[in-house]
């Protein structure tokens, strides 16, 4: 800023970089209904998932230009809402299922380290990241009444507040998207709710939003990545998830985990959770330097990017529950 | 190239701050300032002690979509965000800085949110921009639904104000001050220069500038905050010395008068010495480029020079009273 | 210092003297805001004589600013925009004056939170930048009322001094409704335990100023016959006598406004001029109100009686 001769390093913000796959397949997220309905869910599900995944490779490495393109997949566990079986019960088993179908599942993550990772509390810098796209009119002034723990596609219904004496209420108006061709498809997520006591739980979409951002290579906390792939202990799997690391990987000669654009093959039972995970995405103001970095990481390699963040997810929804 | 720069480079920059006396009876230290500044959790504060105290918040978005304003009246949509930060000097002045920048021209229609959150702080307007009447515009403040990036320093301001930190108890009265600027580009290769540093109504000043293409709109708005510090310290001293009665008659009758009998100038100027005198330092924070714009003003009127002149008042008025009456051939006044 | 003039009817010359009180302080050089909170009827604008000034704020006013409609509500400088001749010529060395004027036809509303926190803003930030600021509360138990008990217990306004006048005129019915309006179980000392207060802090910050009160000994009942000096006497006691009973006895009186027509008829700010050289206005009653505003940071007319 002054003199390049006198620094400080506390005024002196610096982002560390993550290295890059082009592309991070997600093989699957797992419930405890899915768990429930026993390994021939399992076997179904990883069955359905196989020509997708082809596919999906298929489409990184003419993207590429013919070079062998870095991919990496990935598989998520909910360990959040509910707590059910334990890493040294279920990954074997998942690992052996995957295989089956002839997938590698390079890097399995635990959802709820997407609420607070280690002592970061992603969930929370993200949620201080959201920048609401502002309705046509928008011109600087607060909107009255945020509602907070919500984040819609446009514009919400007037609420009816108590008028001023002698003033008429205001008659009902539909809510509208702010990007609809013509007609609003109007959608208001719920971001988390706080029960009594004060205890936030983050909403499933918007985890779900803050795993596409750790895939993406987008999220720091103070200029450190968040989400660094640990390798499995030589014990091999814990009895509690909690002694599981956030992220860990499962195939040593694995691409990196996070990449330039990610696909997701799910159940289409995803759609409307999906679906607010892009409207969560599109208000969402990533960490700049990471942005920046991708940005000219890619530009070196000559692989095409798309500016906004939504735009680099993309999805398989395949038949089915 | 980064996505925020592969944008059409600006051709006008603007930008609104308000300066106010942080209301607490101590300076905030450090560490409190970091809190106070804490405005993301995944992102540092900036903290900085040479050559003096000195923090600042990360940027922070507010999405805008609305004409601007315009001083021919032309009507141009523009859509993107506008940054704001603050910052703490010293623990005791704190700042909010909304900054924008508007580029030549701009798609005919709204993008998709994201393609505006890739390029913080731009504004896209719709076709061509007019840049000289909306830099006008802007000075001159925009009428009732037009862009007014003084709302969003003003929210940032409110935010921060209701800061569990801050007791309430600001040491002496004063007032926020409000500093709206522009930058538009320098002809041909010429350097930065300040074309007019007005002060509008009581609390409002204007700045208007040129700078050399490419000069990020960040080092201009750290420079207009430096300018609108400074212009704080110098009209809260000038007021501070205006509201005291020198000659005779009976004192003001200030509410809260101090529990001692110190007379009342004493008892008006001692926090001004206690909280403001040391704040001076023009520059601490300009970037390098901008720096010398600083010259215009200690040339004419006279910044630095007009501040020398207020401390020396206040410290022969402390000075004056300190001097035991027995000794004094006549009592100062009051 | 924070000073609310509540009253419980209209027509007790609340607003009048309210403003009267501010103006008195601006001239002995006092930074004085006056806010106009009386929603029902916002009237400051005709005591300062500001129409003008007023009828270019009717959107920006106080009830858009408590609604978020306007990030700062307006602001009107009394010397530099009255209509008022005198008051142009802003005296030597008196301080500002400023009116926070509320909407043209603003009404009554309910407030709810965010205006809760909108009024601790403006409150701390007023206080931040003037030495005395009125604010004007509509009559009765109104919103008002009730927000700025809610906003002085909150605890960004810990370290905020305030206190009120309540304003009544000097009659049976006026005596027993002020005491209600304070007294009461959801009057302003009950309402204000509610919302976080402590009891005696608030009591010993309520006083009463008893307006429009006809003084026996004054020359404008000297051509009454002595029956009726003699009447007006013994109503003047029983009115004491009520008074005290009901807990607004002289004790909490932080002053006495002679009855005036000026005050009444025309609701105006009263100058030296009105009582030197046109002598339209008495003189005791411009000695009152510099009384009254000089008692109003004199800790010794203050605390528990």
């Amino acid at each position: 800023m002054t003199e390049a001769v006198f620094r400080e390093t506390a005024a002196d913000p610096r982002t560390q970089a993550v290295p890059l796959a082009h592309l991070s397949i997600e093989l699957g997220h797992l419930y405890m209904e899915d768990f429930e309905a026993g390994p021939e869910r399992l076997r179904q599900h990883f069955a359905q998932v196989r020509p997708w995944v082809d596919a999906a490779r298929a489409a990184a490495a003419a993207r590429a230009g013919g070079k062998r393109p870095r991919v990496s997949t990935c598989f998520l566990i909910d360990d959040y809402f509910t707590r059910f079986s334990s890493p040294a019960e279920l990954v074997p088993l998942l690992l052996a299922e995957a295989d089956r179908a002839g997938l590698v599942i390079d890097y399995l993550a635990r959802e709820s380290g997407c609420a607070v990772a280690g002592k970061v509390p992603v969930a929370e810098a993200v949620a201080g990241r959201i920048v609401e796209s502002p309705p046509p009119g928008s011109y600087g002034l607060r909107p009255p009444a945020a509602q907070t723990g919500w984040l819609a596609n446009g514009e919400r219904s007037p609420v009816a507040r108590a008028p001023q004496a002698m003033k008429k209420a205001a008659v009902w108006q539909p809510p509208t998207e702010t990007a609809a061709r013509r007609h609003s498809v109007f959608l208001d997520v719920e971001l988390w709710s706080d029960d009594p006591d004060g205890h936030r739980t983050w909403s499933c979409p918007f985890l779900a939003a803050v795993w596409q951002l750790a895939r993406l290579g987008l999220l720091r906390n103070e200029g450190e990545p968040v989400f660094v792939p640990q390798p499995p202990t030589d014990r091999g799997f814990p009895d509690d998830w909690d002694e599981l690391p956030p992220l860990i990987r499962l195939n040593p000669r694995a691409d990196p985990f996070a990449a330039y654009r990610t696909c997701s093959v799910l159940p289409n039972r995803f759609l409307p959770v999906e679906h607010a995970v892009r409207v969560i995405l599109d208000q969402t103001e990533v960490d700049r330097g990471a942005l920046r970095q991708v940005a000219e990481r890619s530009a070196r390699e000559d692989v095409a990017v798309p500016d906004s963040v939504a735009d680099r997810v993309s999805y398989v929804f395949y038949a089915g529950s | 190239m980064a996505p925020h720069e592969s944008a059409p480079r600006a051709v006008l920059a603007g930008g609104e701050i308000r300066t106010c006396l942080l209301p607490a009876r101590q300076a905030l230290d450090v560490r409190a300032a970091a809190q106070l500044l804490g405005l993301r959790a995944d992102e540092r504060v900036l903290l900085s002690e040479r050559p003096n105290l000195y923090a600042r918040s990360p940027d922070t978005l507010t999405g805008i979509d609305c004409p601007l304003p315009s001083a021919n009246g032309a009507h141009v949509r523009a859509v993107g965000t506008v940054a704001a930060r603050a910052a703490l000097t010293e623990g005791r002045i704190l700042q909010t800085s909304a900054y924008f920048r508007l580029p030549a021209s701009g798609p005919d229609q709204r993008q998709p949110w994201g393609h505006y959150l890739v390029r913080p702080g731009l504004l896209e307007p719709f076709g061509k921009l007019p840049h000289e009447a909306v830099a006008q515009g802007v000075l001159d403040g925009g009428r009732h639904g037009e862009l007014d990036v003084g709302l969003i320093a003003g929210g940032l301001l409110t935010r921060l104000l209701r800061h569990p930190l801050l007791d309430q108890r600001p040491p002496l009265r004063s007032r926020p001050t409000r500093l709206r600027w522009v930058a538009l580009p320098a002809e041909g290769d010429q350097g930065p220069s300040i074309e007019r540093f007005t002060l509008a109504e009581d609390e409002l000043r204007t700045v208007r500038l040129r700078v050399p293409e490419g000069t990020p709109p960040a080092d201009v708005a750290g420079l207009c905050d430096d300018l609108a510090l400074h212009d704080w310290l110098l009209t809260t001293l000038v007021r501070l010395l205006d509201g005291i009665r020198l000659g005779s008659g009976p004192p003001p009758a200030r509410v809260g008068p101090p529990a001692d009998d110190r007379p009342a100038v004493v008892a008006a100027l001692r926090p001004a010495v206690d909280h403001l005198l040391h704040l001076w330092m023009p520059r601490a924070r300009v970037a390098k480029e901008l720096a010398p714009l600083w010259e215009a003003l200690e040339e004419r009127p006279g910044f630095t020079r007009q501040w020398q002149a207020l401390v020396q008042r206040i410290r022969d008025q402390l000075t004056l009273h300190a001097i035991p009456s027995l000794y004094r051939e006549v009592e100062p006044a009051p | 210092m924070l000073v609310f003039a509540a009253s419980d009817k209209g027509g007790t010359g609340r607003s009048v003297t309210s403003a009267n009180l501010a103006y008195q302080r601006a001239l002995t050089g006092d930074h004085v805001a006056y806010v106009d909170f009386d929603f029902g009827s916002p009237t400051a604008a005709a005591v300062f004589d500001v129409p003008g000034a007023v009828r270019g704020t009717e959107e920006r006013g106080l009830h858009s600013y408590l609604e978020g409609e306007i990030a700062e509500p307006a602001r009107i400088d009394v010397w530099r925009q009255t209509e008022h001749p005198l008051l142009r010529a802003r005296p030597n060395q008196s301080g500002r004056l400023v009116l926070f004027p509320g909407d043209a036809g603003g009404g009554e509303f309910a407030t709810d939170e965010d205006a809760l926190e909108r009024c601790i803003d403006l409150l701390l930030r007023l206080n931040g930048e003037f030495d005395l600021i009125v604010v004007d509360l509509s009559a009765g138990r109104s919103y008002a009322v009730d927000m700025v008990l809610a906003a002085t217990a909150h605890p960004r306004m810990r370290n905020v001094p305030f206190r009120w006048l309540v304003f009544h005129r000097w009659t049976r019915q006026h005596v027993i409704a002020a005491s209600g309006l304070v007294h009461k179980e959801h009057g302003i000392i009950g309402g204000g335990v509610e919302r976080g207060h402590d009891e005696g802090a608030l009591r010993a910050a309520i006083r009463f100023v008893r307006a429009a009160v006809p003084d026996p000994e004054s020359p404008l009942w000297s051509q009454g016959s002595p029956a009726q000096a003699a009447w007006m006497q013994s109503c003047d006691e029983a009115l004491r006598r009520l008074a005290a009973e009901h807990r607004i006895g002289d004790s909490v009186v932080l002053g006495v406004v002679p009855l005036e027509p000026i005050l009444q008829w025309r609701e105006q700010l009263i100058t030296e001029e009105d009582v030197l050289s046109t002598q339209i206005a008495n003189k005791e009653t411009l000695e009152a109100l510099e009384e009254i505003a000089r008692r109003l940071t004199d800790d010794s007319y203050w605390g528990q009686p």
